[in-house]
C-alpha cells in the first residue's frame, strides 16, 4: 500500500524547496546568525550552502542506490525494520517540530509588526487552515502552487531591496572577517540545517521523474537559495550595522520601513507582505505536508486526509503552547539549527554506509 | 458538484466572518494619529509627554497658536496637542486616554522632539530605547532636540503653508537637501550611532524663534560682512509668522549632548559625511574685499578617505569634491575667466578648507567623531574583536587630519561676463 503524491517536474520541485529553505531569511534567524558571527552572515550562509550541498550529495547517492523508493523505505532496508522506524521517526518529528516553530515564529513576528491586537490563536488558526488545505490537495498541488508563486514573490523581494538601496553603507562590510573566521566557519558549517528542507526530496523522491531529476532538483534548489538567502543577508549587512542587526526581529521587514523616498514613495512594506504571507505558506505546507508523508509511510497507511485533519489539530495545539518569540527565538530556531543538520544529513549518511556495508541496493541505475 | 459549491460557500462566509472582523481593524475616526511626540524631563514624574494630532475638525483657517486655553493642551489650525506627566512613554499614552477619547496611533509619528535639557543630561539612552522597540512608531521618524522646551515647541508648530502639518514636517526634513544648513537624522539613524563604536551620535536641531535677534531698529548695515550660516539656532534674524526652525546640529557624546554646530557648521558636517546635497554660499570678494560673491555650490563627488594608523594615532586624508555656478559677484569684476577663476576658485577653496579644518577641530579636542571617519577606519581591521580593542572613539582624540577641498567652477549663470556700471565722470 502506498500513497498517491502525484508527479511533478523539476521547476516545480526546485520551487517547492527553495520556498522552503529561504522564507526563514524573514524572520528571526538572521538577527541570531548576527549576533554569533557579526557582519559577515553574507558569506557565512554560503559555507552553510556548501556544506547543505555536501550533505546532499550523500542523499543523492543514497536514493541512487535505491531508485523509486523514498527514504522511508530506504531507512527500513538499509538499516533494518526497527532502526529504521526509529530514524523515520525522528526525521518525522523534526519535520514537525520544524513546521510548527516556524508558524509560531511566523505569528509572533506577524504579532509584532502587522497584528498587533490579533490573538495567537486566530492568526495560528488561519494558517493552520491554510497548511490543512494545501495538504489535503497533496504534493503536486503544493509544488504546482510553489511554481505558481515563485516569480511573484521573487519580484516582491527584489522590489524591496532596489528600494532599500539608498539606506545601503558599503563600510557596514568592515572589519570583514566578523568575530573570526573559525567562528564564520563552524557556525556556517553548523547552520547548514538552515538548508535542511532539502530531505523534502528525499522524501518525495518517488514523486520526481528518476533520479536525475533529484540531482538535478536538489541541486539547483540549494544553489539558488544560497545565493538569494546569501544577497539579502548582505543587503541586511549593508543597512544595520552589526550591533544592531543582532537586535532587530526582522531584518527584512525591518528593511522595508526604512525606504522612504519623500512623501509619494514611502510605507512600502505592504509590498514585502505579500511574500511575507505567502512563502511562509508554501514552505510551511511542504514541510509539514513531507510530516504526513513520512508518518503514513512508516505505519503504512494509503490514505493521508486523516491524518492531516488529526495532524493539523496537534500542530494547532503546538503552535499554541510555544507562545512567546524570545523562546522560540532563542531556544526552538537556535536548536533546529544547531542540531538540525542531523536529521537532514546525518541520518542519510548512516543509511547510505551501513546500507554500502550490507551491500544493499543497487550500485548504479537511472 | 452542489455539494462543493455549497462547501465553498459556507468556508468563504466563515472566513469573511473571522477576517472581517479582524480584531486590528479600526474605524478611520476611532483613533487618533499623533504626527509629533514632544519627550522633556517631567516635573511630577520622569517623563513629560507631548503629542500633537490632527483634531479632526474642519481648519479655521489662518492665524496660529492655542485656542483651547488650557494649560494641558489647545487647538489650533485643525490640530490639537495635549502634555502630561507619567513615570514611562507607555503609562503616559495610557493616562492620555483619560482626556482623549480616542485611542492614540504612533504609527504616523513622523518628528519626535527632544528638549536640549533632556539631551544634555546624559541619561537620553533611557529614552530613545522605549521608543525604538515600540511596534508602532516608524525608524524612519525625524528626532531632533529642541532649545528650550519640547512642549513649547509643540505649541507653536502649526502649518503655515498650507492646512497639513505632516506635508510640512516632512518637507521640512527635506530641507538638508536644499540648504545644508540642517541635518536629518531618523530614529533608526540616532539608536544605530548611539550604540556605535565608529563614532558618535548627532540629532538635528529645532528651535522657537521668538523674533528677538530681529532689530527693527538701529544703525543700518554698512560693509560688515556675516555668513548666514554663523548664526546660531534660534539667534536668526528673522520675523513673520512662523515661529519654529531647523537649523544646525547637536552633537553628542553617546546620549549626552555636549555641544552644538551652527548651519554653516552642520554645511561642512554633511560635507564630510557625504551628505551634503547643495547650498547658497557667500565668500569675500578677493580683489574687492568690502563686496561679496555668491556662489551655488553643489556636491561634486563622492569625499576620498584615506585613514593610515602610526605610532601616535590614526591619520587621516579627506578630499572634498564640490562644484558650483557663480550667483552674483558684486563688485561686478570679471572673474568668470583665467586668471580670476582660478583666484575665485582657490579663495572659495580656502575658505571652506579654513572652516572644515576649525569644525574638525572643534569636535576632534572633545574626542567626538561625527564625521564617520570610523567607519571608514574599521576597514583595515580584520575582525571585530580588533576593531573594538582599538576604542577609535578614544583615539580619534589624537588623530591628524588632513583636508583638502577640491572646487570646480561649472556655469557662471545667466552672464557670461561681469563689467563694471559706467559712472558719470567725477563719480567713484
Amino acid at each position: 500500500m502506498t500513497m498517491e503524491e502525484g508527479k511533478f517536474g523539476v521547476q516545480e520541485a526546485v520551487s517547492l524547496v527553495a520556498t522552503a529553505i529561504s522564507f526563514k531569511v524573514f524572520f528571526t534567524s538572521p538577527s541570531l546568525a548576527a549576533d554569533l558571527v557579526g557582519n559577515n552572515i553574507w558569506y557565512m550562509t554560503l559555507i552553510s550552502a556548501s556544506t547543505a550541498i555536501l550533505g546532499f550529495t550523500f542523499i543523492y547517492l543514497l536514493l541512487r542506490r535505491f531508485p523509486d523508493q523514498d527514504i522511508t523505505a530506504i531507512f527500513s532496508e538499509t538499516l533494518g525494520k526497527p532502526i529504521g522506524f526509529i530514524c523515520s521517526a525522528f526525521l518525522c518529528l523534526y519535520l514537525f517540530y520544524a513546521a510548527s516553530s516556524s508558524i509560531t515564529e511566523f505569528t509572533e513576528v506577524m504579532r509584532d509588526y502587522i497584528y498587533l491586537l490579533t490573538p495567537s490563536s486566530i492568526i495560528i488558526g488561519i494558517f493552520v487552515v491554510a497548511v490543512m488545505t494545501l495538504c489535503l490537495l497533496g504534493l503536486e498541488s503544493i509544488a504546482r502552487l510553489a511554481r505558481f508563486l515563485i516569480f511573484p514573490m521573487l519580484f516582491g523581494v527584489l522590489l524591496v531591496l532596489v528600494l532599500g538601496f539608498k539606506n545601503f553603507h558599503i563600510n557596514r562590510l568592515f572589519p570583514i572577517l566578523g568575530h573570526g573566521t573559525l567562528k564564520t566557519l563552524t557556525n556556517g558549517i553548523t547552520r547548514s540545517s538552515a538548508y535542511g528542507e532539502i530531505v523534502i526530496l528525499a522524501v518525495v523522491a518517488p514523486s520526481l521523474q528518476g533520479i536525475a531529476f533529484v540531482k538535478k532538483a536538489g541541486y539547483t534548489s540549494l544553489i539558488l537559495s544560497g545565493l538569494f538567502i546569501s544577497m539579502l543577508l548582505l543587503t541586511f549587512a549593508l543597512t544595520y550595522p552589526y550591533y544592531v542587526a543582532r537586535e532587530i526581529t526582522s531584518l527584512m521587514y525591518g528593511m522595508a520601513t526604512l525606504i522612504d523616498y519623500g512623501r509619494f514613495l514611502q510605507r512600502v512594506e505592504p509590498l514585502f507582505l505579500f511574500v511575507w504571507f505567502l512563502s511562509p505558506l508554501i514552505g510551511i505546507s511542504g514541510v509539514f505536508y513531507c510530516f504526513i508523508s513520512v508518518y503514513c509511510k512508516m505505519f503504512k497507511i494509503s490514505d493521508s486526509r486523516p491524518i492531516v485533519v488529526g495532524s493539523s489539530i496537534v500542530l494547532f495545539a503546538v503552535c499554541l503552547f510555544q507562545s512567546d518569540l524570545g523562546a522560540i527565538a532563542s531556544a526552538t530556531i537556535q536548536s533546529i539549527r544547531n542540531f538540525g543538520w542531523i536529521p537532514a544529513f546525518a541520518l542519510p549518511i548512516l543509511a547510505l554506509v551501513i546500507g554500502g556495508l550490507r551491500k544493499k541496493g543497487t550500485k548504479y541505475h537511472v | 458538484m452542489c455539494k462543493r459549491i455549497l462547501s465553498a460557500i459556507v468556508i468563504i462566509a466563515l472566513f469573511s466572518a473571522v477576517l472581517g472582523g479582524c480584531q486590528d481593524a479600526n474605524e478611520i475616526d476611532a483613533v487618533v494619529r499623533v504626527l509629533v511626540i514632544g519627550i522633556d524631563k517631567g516635573v511630577t514624574d520622569k517623563w513629560r509627554l507631548t503629542v500633537q494630532f490632527s483634531s479632526m475638525k474642519e481648519t479655521p483657517g489662518g492665524g496660529g497658536g492655542e485656542e483651547g486655553g488650557s494649560t494641558g493642551g489647545g487647538t489650533g489650525n485643525g490640530y490639537s496637542h495635549v502634555t502630561i506627566d507619567a513615570p514611562s512613554f507607555f503609562e503616559g499614552i495610557d493616562m492620555l486616554g483619560s482626556s482623549i477619547s480616542r485611542k492614540l496611533f504612533f504609527t504616523h509619528a513622523g518628528t519626535i522632539i527632544i528638549s536640549e535639557r533632556l539631551a544634555r543630561e546624559g541619561i537620553l539612552g533611557d529614552f530613545i530605547a522605549p521608543l525604538i522597540r515600540y511596534k508602532q512608531i516608524r525608524e524612519s521618524a525625524q528626532l531632533y532636540v529642541v532649545k528650550g522646551e519640547a512642549m513649547d515647541f509643540i505649541v507653536e508648530n502649526q502649518p503655515t503653508i498650507g492646512n497639513t502639518l505632516s506635508k510640512s514636517l516632512e518637507l521640512a526634513a527635506k530641507q538638508p537637501d536644499n540648504t545644508g544648513y540642517t541635518i536629518s537624522v531618523t530614529l533608526n539613524d540616532f539608536y544605530s550611532a548611539l550604540k556605535s563604536t565608529h563614532g558618535q551620535p548627532i540629532m538635528a536641531i529645532a528651535a522657537v524663534n521668538d523674533f528677538k535677534n530681529f532689530k527693527r531698529d538701529g544703525p543700518r548695515w554698512k560693509n560688515e560682512f556675516k555668513k548666514g550660516g554663523e548664526y546660531k539656532p534660534e539667534d536668526l534674524p528673522r520675523h513673520g509668522e512662523n515661529k519654529i526652525e531647523f537649523w544646525g546640529t547637536a552633537v553628542f557624546n553617546r546620549d549626552k549632548m555636549v555641544d552644538e554646530l551652527t548651519g554653516g557648521e552642520n554645511r561642512l558636517l554633511l560635507m564630510a559625511r557625504n551628505e551634503f546635497k547643495r547650498g547658497f554660499f557667500t565668500i569675500r570678494d578677493p580683489k574687492s574685499p568690502d563686496r561679496i560673491i555668491a556662489m551655488d555650490v553643489l556636491k561634486d563627488k563622492n569625499p576620498k578617505i584615506k585613514i593610515s594608523f602610526d605610532e601616535d594615532g590614526p591619520v587621516i586624508d579627506i578630499t572634498i569634491f564640490l562644484k558650483g555656478d557663480i550667483l552674483s559677484i558684486q563688485s561686478r569684476i570679471h572673474y568668470e575667466e583665467d586668471p580670476l577663476l582660478s583666484t575665485l576658485v582657490t579663495a572659495l577653496e580656502k575658505d571652506i578648507k579654513d572652516d572644515l579644518d576649525r569644525l574638525i577641530n572643534k569636535c576632534k579636542n572633545q574626542g567626538l567623531d561625527v564625521f564617520r571617519f570610523g567607519e571608514s577606519a574599521a576597514k583595515y581591521f580584520a575582525t571585530i574583536e580588533e576593531w573594538e580593542k582599538y576604542y577609535w572613539n578614544d583615539k580619534f582624540k589624537d588623530a591628524k587630519i588632513n583636508t583638502k577641498v577640491d572646487f570646480s567652477m561649472r556655469r557662471t549663470g545667466t552672464r557670461l561676463r561681469s563689467s563694471p556700471i559706467p559712472r558719470l565722470k567725477g563719480e567713484e
